[in-house]
């Protein structure tokens, strides 16, 4: 069994996944579906770069798998994408600024890599309102509704800032392992 | 040359004119349209981001029982014969269908947050979504210039038609078995759309049973102009209004009474219930009925006299959107029906 440093790299990547799948989630592109379903419904591909709001776009694709329907856009995907790879390298740098400080210097900055992902989450929306207001419910919030169209680049300006303070914290690049401060060990 | 300019000039003058929707005298209004202008706000999608449905598809009734439950909502507009139903939970994702009916281009609206269903005549234009909001309630655009309209006002607020009341036609917001009984021809509107959406989910709850958005202790998404506290924020009345004033009818109230004749705002009104429906429809005039003598047909009440009396077009509303809209609002409860 590989040390757990070098199983951070998978792990990383699963908390990236499950990020992105819970983005696409939030914006409404995965949802729930009463009565299953199973068929793949195309739909007009010259709308995939129609904006629906700031970052989502129309979908040209709907997978129904049982109980879940997926509305498929390429540029969703891709920035899910994004999102989800920024996550990881934050949390594999994070997690070694923690556990290897022979190698680095400074606080790990997980929590900020944490809270920096937590915005986009907010920003998926149902037809007239962001769908964090359905969700808290509370009178007047409606008011900075359009403000919910920058979240989703404030997650990903947030991330790569996190990640450009890892980097100069000491953390190492996604594809090197650490070796030992100074040094790198390079895998690949 | 200048011959040519001035011809071009002037038919890029009259083209909007030539495509512009129908108006009519607009309704009562409690602000300025300066006070509107300055009270809407973005919803969230920019305009279009709610598409609205410009080719819809029909389903048969009988093909539509496989999507519609009995108790699922559905906006029903009857007109020359010809009956259609849109289902709430698609219009939920579109919130407006411009659509031909009879060979009339009218233009089917529905706001979620306001639970407001609407239609209108569109002349040769079509709507669209603004993707702003006016006390929590819809803000439409026409195609043709721009102007961009209150849906429950049913008048523009600004652009061109600033001012300008639309010309409405009565849908009935009611639900899948009462209107498949009144019209068991009805043609349903389908779910090929022109887009994809998971037509199965509403994204702001259910009606059935009532949950989320529209349970009746949830709250207010976005600012109102007026607030009350008569009735709770969702509950539902029936509104009606004119260049008169503005009317609330307690449902339960109307159910009691199945019809109510009123002197409000110096006119005299008539409000008959439709148990098959679960509406009122609303006249204006003097006329004494019996309510023995009153049938109900495909397009509403039929009783001796009918043709004396003017329609005035009726709708459900959250009461909280009513409210915020006409704060003068004159309101028809038990209370007020019994006098």
């Amino acid at each position: 069994m590989p040390p757990l440093l070098d199983r951070i790299r998978p792990l990383a990547l699963a908390g990236g996944f499950t990020y992105a799948v819970s983005y696409l989630w939030a914006i409404g592109d995965f949802s729930t579906m009463g009565q299953p379903a199973w068929d793949l419904l195309a739909g007009d591909p010259a709308l995939w770069l129609q904006r629906r709001e700031a970052f989502r776009f129309e979908p040209i694709a709907m997978l129904r798998a049982g109980h879940i329907a997926w509305l498929v856009n390429p540029l969703d995907i891709l920035i899910a994408t994004g999102l989800g790879a920024l996550l990881a390298v934050n949390a594999q740098g994070a997690w070694i600024l923690r556990h290897r400080p022979d190698i680095c210097r400074g606080r790990a900055g997980g929590t900020r890599g944490a809270l920096a992902a937590a915005p986009a989450l907010l920003a998926g929306g149902a037809c007239c309102a962001p769908g964090v207001l359905l969700t808290l419910g509370i009178p007047g919030l409606g008011a900075v509704a359009g403000l919910f169209e920058w979240l989703v680049p404030l997650s990903l300006l947030m991330l790569a800032a996190n990640r450009w303070w890892q980097r100069r914290q000491g953390a190492p690049g996604w594809f090197r392992l650490p070796a030992a401060r100074g040094r790198t060990r390079h895998v690949g | 040359m200048r011959a040519v300019s001035t011809l071009l000039l002037m038919l890029v003058a009259v083209a909007p004119a030539a495509a512009q929707p129908p108006v009519t005298e607009p309704n009562v209004m409690a602000a300025r349209l300066s006070a509107y202008r300055a009270a809407v706000l973005p919803g969230g999608p920019g305009k279009d981001g709610i598409p609205s449905i410009d080719r819809p598809k029909f389903w048969s009734a009988e093909q539509a029982q496989a999507f519609l439950r009995p108790d699922d909502r559905v906006i029903g507009l009857y007109r020359a014969g010809v009956a259609r139903a849109y289902p709430q939970r698609i219009l939920a994702w579109h919130e407006i269908v411009n659509d031909v009916i009879s060979d009339q281009p009218v233009s089917i609206t529905y706001c979620p947050l306001t639970g407001t269903a609407l239609g209108f005549r569109r002349g040769d234009t079509e709507f669209g979504v603004s993707g702003r909001l006016l006390n929590s309630n819809l803000v439409m655009y026409d195609r043709a210039t721009d102007s961009e309209y209150s849906q429950v006002l049913g008048a523009g607020i600004s652009g061109p038609m600033a001012g300008q009341g639309l010309d409405e036609l009565r849908v009935v917001f009611t639900d899948w078995a009462g209107w498949h009984a009144r019209h068991p021809g009805t043609q349903v509107l389908s779910t090929d759309t022109g887009r994809l959406r998971n037509y199965q989910r509403d994204p702001y709850g259910s009606y059935n049973p009532r949950g989320g958005y529209y349970a009746s202790g949830s709250g207010r998404m976005f600012p109102v102009l007026h607030e009350s506290d008569r009735y709770p924020d969702k509950r539902e009345i029936l509104g009606f209004r004119d260049r008169h004033g503005a009317v609330a009818v307690d449902l339960d109230t109307l159910r009691d009474h199945r019809v109510i004749e009123r002197e409000l705002n110096g006119e005299s009104y008539v409000i008959i219930h439709d148990p098959v429906l679960d509406t009122g429809w609303v006249y204006r005039g003097d006329a004494e009925i019996d309510p023995a003598a009153v049938t109900l047909g495909p397009g509403g009440p039929e009783f001796p006299g009918r043709e004396r009396l003017r329609p005035v077009n009726a709708f459900r509303a959250m009461w909280f959107a009513w409210a915020a809209f006409y704060p003068d609002t004159q309101v028809i409860d038990d209370a007020a029906a019994a006098r």
